[in-house]
């Protein structure tokens, strides 16, 4: 037997997938002119980028970009897992996996720019 | 509603197929191709995300970690890579555009002028950022 999803949760998913991937367009579009497209090389050097994550606007962005971009990913892999026909409990699993790793993985950016702001102190 | 499941043979043969059913596109339309590519350059740009943790993580080195990065990165095979990197960003981000428009009912009977339009705007877009990146 395979149920349908409760068509709540499964319309939820779909506007923040939507929803972010709209964002993402925009962040996306900032994050590649401001770290490629006017940097001379198209590569900031190590203090250059200290300098820029140093500044709070820029944080913020950047913080929010790393956790739209997480998020969109991690909604379409799990779309295309749960389009192989899995069960009710199978698919629920491969969500709270998915969710773990992207909290993982956000997590880890933000240590990662805390550490470099911070010096490697 | 819930779906019986029938255990003949047929149905196995075509349950074994349905992890790379939806690779298949021929005999399909241009929406099906346009599905098949989201999520390619989907799954390939998950790749990237994953891979550009790791990388960045050199910045944890300091100053000369990155700073050898960054040389080895303006190499012609990471440029080559860049370009591939932003027709896949292109792709996957246009044609979302062009899914959650008509997600929510905007333009569904102009779906195909829009993929062919949008195909175009990434092919310029593609052509002005492969000569950004490989003239530095």
């Amino acid at each position: 037997m395979i149920p349908a999803p409760p068509p709540n949760k499964a319309r939820l998913a779909w506007l923040v997938q939507a929803g972010s991937g709209l964002l993402l367009l925009l962040l996306l579009c900032l994050h590649l002119i401001a770290n490629h497209f006017v940097v001379p090389g198209g590569l900031q050097g190590y203090a250059d980028v200290v300098r820029y994550l140093s500044n709070p606007l820029i944080l913020t962005l950047e913080m929010t970009f790393l956790v739209a971009v997480t998020g969109h990913a991690a909604l379409g892999v799990r779309a295309i897992l749960l389009d192989l026909g899995l069960s009710q409990r199978a698919g629920r699993n491969v969500s709270l996996v998915i969710g773990a790793l992207s909290v993982v993985a956000v997590a880890y950016g933000a240590w990662l720019t805390s550490r470099v702001i911070g010096g490697l102190r | 509603m819930n779906v019986e499941r029938p255990h003949d043979l047929t149905y196995q043969v075509a349950e074994s197929r349905r992890v790379v059913n939806w690779l298949d596109s021929r005999g399909r339309g241009l929406g099906m191709w346009a599905f098949v590519a989201h999520r390619i350059t989907g799954i390939g740009l998950v790749v990237y995300l994953l891979l550009h943790l790791v990388l960045l993580s050199i910045l944890a080195q300091g100053p000369d970690g990155w700073d050898s990065f960054v040389a080895l990165a303006r190499t012609p095979v990471f440029l080559a890579l860049d370009v591939v990197l932003i027709a896949g960003v292109l792709i996957h981000g246009l044609n979302g555009v062009r899914v959650a428009l008509t997600g929510m009912d905007f333009g569904l009977r102009q779906q195909k002028p829009a993929l062919v339009g949008l195909a175009i705007v990434a092919a310029v877009a593609l052509v002005y950022a492969s000569i950004r990146i490989v003239a530095g």
